[in-house]
């Protein structure tokens, strides 16, 4: 091994305003070489792998390109280096067709459609990817928009293709092919990292095998010394009890009987993401909802909360306890005891300006529903301290600013701010992206006691452990449907998927 | 954690401090090198002047607090007073006159009408409010003159003694115009920290998505908040007719809008919205004040101070934007 590395990071450590990500990172990456980074959601994949691309700076550490350190200012500097980066959520632009995609940042002059598109059709002919170069981005399906990123990578001229999750989306078709693409990228010089939760998928195609767990590579080597035992336990750690999920095999399956028919949806539509969903929740249970990237699991849901509207005309209809509901505005579903924790909770979820304990009492004061109240402080802190010792939520105390908490605990607050009023209907959407071990298991935990407190409890996730671990039903949205129900004792990890794929 | 956010809570303090600092230097400055500013007749001016600017600035803070902004409040104070002043003058357009108490009434009518149009346009249409208010001081001032105001400067009737008392007169000493100006300030205080009003005001302004999903009735508040703003610069505007005699509709043309503005941001309201308070204000108005004071006495011409006061406001919102980031990194999420 006295080749020098395209890409090497030394000692590479990086942080979040104080909140590690990675560190003690040493990664090499050899020249037409397929590298898997296999981790838990978290382990800190992503973070690494947006170091190499330019979209985040090192905290401290090296990074070398061809033995040579080097800092990239942008992902547009580390694209112009041949290191380019295909995400999960694809960053095309969806009003240009694919054509002007493939060559943006790249036109001539003289920039003739017509000579473009021809270029391009022949372009992605030479790749065999069946995509029309004239359709515009947003017409496209999630395979075909990665085949276009793909595309556009290789365009660049790029020796490095970093591919975050690029199997999630793709049926097993079109698994195949962008498997034997892979193939036909690396027998042309090109070093490609790979990301996945598929252990199979890694341990078919890679050259060489790296594991993250909490920030920190745990285990490296070359492919043919792993196998699926040593990766998992690699991904787990020594101590089983660390991972959330690690009881996930083992689990003994005890199903919740549904209890009332507490929601009910009849073919709701919204626009092009919610098209005619029909499904129910039931009290007294955890209604796992999985669907991938696209598939309107979200927007069903903002719906039911009031945040979407449905479609004015056959937009369908939405009962809850029976009594047909249509909101304008969040407020009166909260005021009727319908909460939606959100995915997103830095841009849709908390306050970062306020205390913990003013976020929790936004929740409160909103389901009193007049503006003219006046606060009582002194409950207010006892509704703060409450919610922090039942959430176990780990502050200095409830006048802690919530932008400096860690993910998990700002995840709590959302959560208590939600739940100041005991809602009829819970929807956690993604309730532990971007939270520690420590606080997923804590919130698994809380969410099970609300489901057995006899709230209808609806869990969305893009996580299948996630939601194999909390549900009582499982429902598989796909193309803004609910394709597939299951009882939880009769779903596995391949049924979801079978269902949820394109 | 809690040591990295300690630099960031002293230096917001001492943002604060720096502006109460520049105030007592430009104060003791002006009291040493300037002939006739530390004179009782004139800190009365200063105090009188400063008090209708701070009056306005509380409308704006509450507006700019909720991430909005309200440029139609000179119309709103120049129109509102103006009706009011009308329609019980002798020669107005209603013969005799109504008494002093009926046409403030109306002017206090028409001024709840047409903010609340403006937040309706803003909340319910979902209209950017600079746009909105900038046009709405337009329509504001047009349908004033158009309807009621022909003659540009209106002369308080005989009968206003009690605006007459609220412009000029003295409590203990004190002008009752900065008393009103206490007033407002600790009774918006009280709104903003002690109802839930307040605490919506200052949720919307931090993150209107989370607002609205939390539940808050972000619109019904923010046609509430425009009203506000509006009633308060209605009073402003009596304010002023007491002090002056008269309010001119000219007022509506004049850059005090943009010392409004000065006000609030150079006392340390990000334009962001979800930050400050009244406190901020009680600073930026006495910086403020002292500076456009002194500068009247410099004798500086009115160009000079325009573009004086545009540099500032400039500069001000500049370190505003540095201290209150939106920054991409804290809103970067997922999967680190």
């Amino acid at each position: 091994m006295s080749e020098t590395p395209i890409i090497e990071i030394r000692d590479g450590r990086k942080e979040f305003h104080g909140a590690v990500a990675n560190e003690d990172i040493n990664f090499r990456l050899m020249p037409a070489e397929v590298h898997s980074l296999l981790g838990e959601n978290g382990a800190g994949k992503s973070t690494m792998t947006k170091i190499m691309a330019g979209v985040h700076q090192l905290t401290a550490g090296k990074l070398l390109l061809d033995g040579e350190e080097i800092a990239f200012r942008s992902p547009a500097d580390a694209l112009s280096k041949g290191i380019a980066m295909v995400y999960q959520e694809n960053s095309l632009v969806p009003t240009m067709s694919v054509a002007q995609n493939i060559y943006l940042g790249d036109e001539k002059l003289f920039n003739g459609l017509r000579k473009l598109n021809i270029a391009a059709q022949q372009f992605l002919q030479s790749l065999n990817f069946h995509v029309n170069p004239t359709l515009y981005v947003s017409e496209l399906g999630a395979a075909q928009r990665q085949m276009v990123e793909i595309a556009r990578a290789v365009h660049h001229k790029a020796r490095v293709i970093i591919f975050d999750e690029p199997t999630a989306t793709l049926t097993p078709e079109e698994k195949h092919h962008f498997f034997s693409l892979v193939r036909r990228l690396k027998k042309s010089g090109v070093a490609i990292i790979f990301i996945s939760h598929a252990l199979e998928e890694a341990l078919s195609i890679s050259d060489s095998i790296t594991v993250l767990r909490d920030g920190r590579i745990v285990d490296s080597g070359p492919c043919a010394e792993f196998d699926r035992g040593r990766i998992v336990k690699a991904m787990i750690g020594r101590d089983l009890s660390d991972s959330a999920y690690a009881d996930l095999a083992s689990r003994e399956i005890k199903q919740r009987p549904p209890g009332d028919r507490t929601l009910s949806v009849e073919n709701i539509s919204m626009g092009v993401a919610v098209r005619n969903a029909s499904f129910s929740v039931f009290s007294g249970q955890v209604t796992g909802v999985f669907g991938l990237i696209g598939s309107g699991r979200t927007e069903m849901m903002k719906v039911v909360a009031g945040i979407y509207k449905r479609d004015l005309f056959h937009g369908g209809n939405v009962m809850l306890e029976g009594r047909p509901i249509r909101y304008r505005v969040p407020g009166p579903a909260v005021e009727d005891g319908i909460v939606y924790v959100t995915e997103d909770r830095k841009s849709e979820g908390f306050f970062d300006t306020m205390t913990i304990g003013q976020n929790i009492q936004v929740g409160d004061t909103v389901a009193n529903r007049s503006m003219w109240n006046v606060i009582d402080y002194r409950s207010a802190r006892d509704l703060a301290d409450h919610w922090i010792k039942r959430l176990n939520i780990r502050a200095i105390s409830s006048d802690a600013k919530v932008i400096e908490l860690s993910g998990g605990n700002q995840q709590k607050v959302v959560i208590a701010k939600a739940l100041t009023k005991t809602p009829k209907l819970v929807i956690f959407d993604e309730p532990t992206r971007g939270v520690d071990v420590g606080a997923i298991r804590e919130i698994h935990e809380f969410i099970q006691q609300l489901a057995d407190e006899g709230i209808a409890v609806v869990v969305v996730s893009s996580y299948l452990p996630e939601i194999l671990t909390l549900s009582d039903r499982i429902l598989v949205a796909r193309q803004g449907q609910i394709v597939e129900e299951f009882e939880a004792r009769d779903a596995s990890e391949e049924k979801i998927i079978f269902a949820a794929v394109h | 954690m809690a040591a990295a956010q300690g630099p960031r809570r002293r230096f917001k303090a001492s943002h604060e401090n720096i502006v109460i600092a520049i105030t007592v230097i430009l104060f003791v400055g002006f009291s040493l090198f300037l002939n006739g500013f530390l004179t009782t007749g004139n800190l009365l001016t200063l105090l009188r002047s400063v008090s209708v600017l701070g009056i306005l600035g509380v409308g704006m803070a509450v507006v700019v607090i909720s991430r909005g902004i309200d440029l139609s409040l000179i119309a709103t104070l120049a129109v509102g007073a103006g009706v009011a002043i009308v329609l019980s003058r002798p020669d107005g357009p209603l013969p005799g006159g109504l008494p002093f108490w009926q046409g403030a009434l109306l002017g206090l009518v028409f001024v709840v009408i047409v903010t609340a149009l403006t937040g309706a346009i803003i909340a319910y249409a979902d209209l950017p409010a600079v746009f909105t208010t900038l046009a709405m001081g337009s329509v504001i001032y047009g349908v004033g003159r158009v309807l009621f105001l022909p003659a540009e400067a209106n002369y308080l009737p005989e009968s206003a003694t009690w605006v007459f008392a609220l412009g000029r007169g003295q409590l203990f000493g004190i002008p009752i115009s900065i008393i009103c100006f206490l007033v407002v300030l600790v009774l918006v205080h009280i709104v903003l920290r002690k109802t839930a009003l307040g605490l919506f005001i200052y949720a919307m302004g931090d993150n209107p998505v989370a607002a609205r999903s939390a539940g808050i009735p972000a619109r019904p508040a923010t046609v509430v908040i425009y009203v506000f703003a509006g009633l308060v610069a209605y009073f402003a505007g009596l304010l002023t007719a007491g002090a002056v005699n008269n309010i001119n509709t000219r007022m509506f043309n004049s850059t005090l809008i943009y010392d409004v503005l000065l006000v609030v941001v150079v006392g340390g309201i990000g334009l962001s919205g979800g930050r400050g308070g009244m406190k901020n204000v009680l600073i930026g108005t006495l910086l403020i004040g002292t500076l456009l004071n002194g500068m009247i006495i410099l004798n500086i011409s009115y160009n000079e101070q325009s573009l004086i006061k545009g540099l500032i406001l400039l500069l001000a919102i500049l370190v505003d934007t540095i201290l209150n980031p939106r920054d991409e990194q804290t809103s970067q999420q997922g999967d680190i």
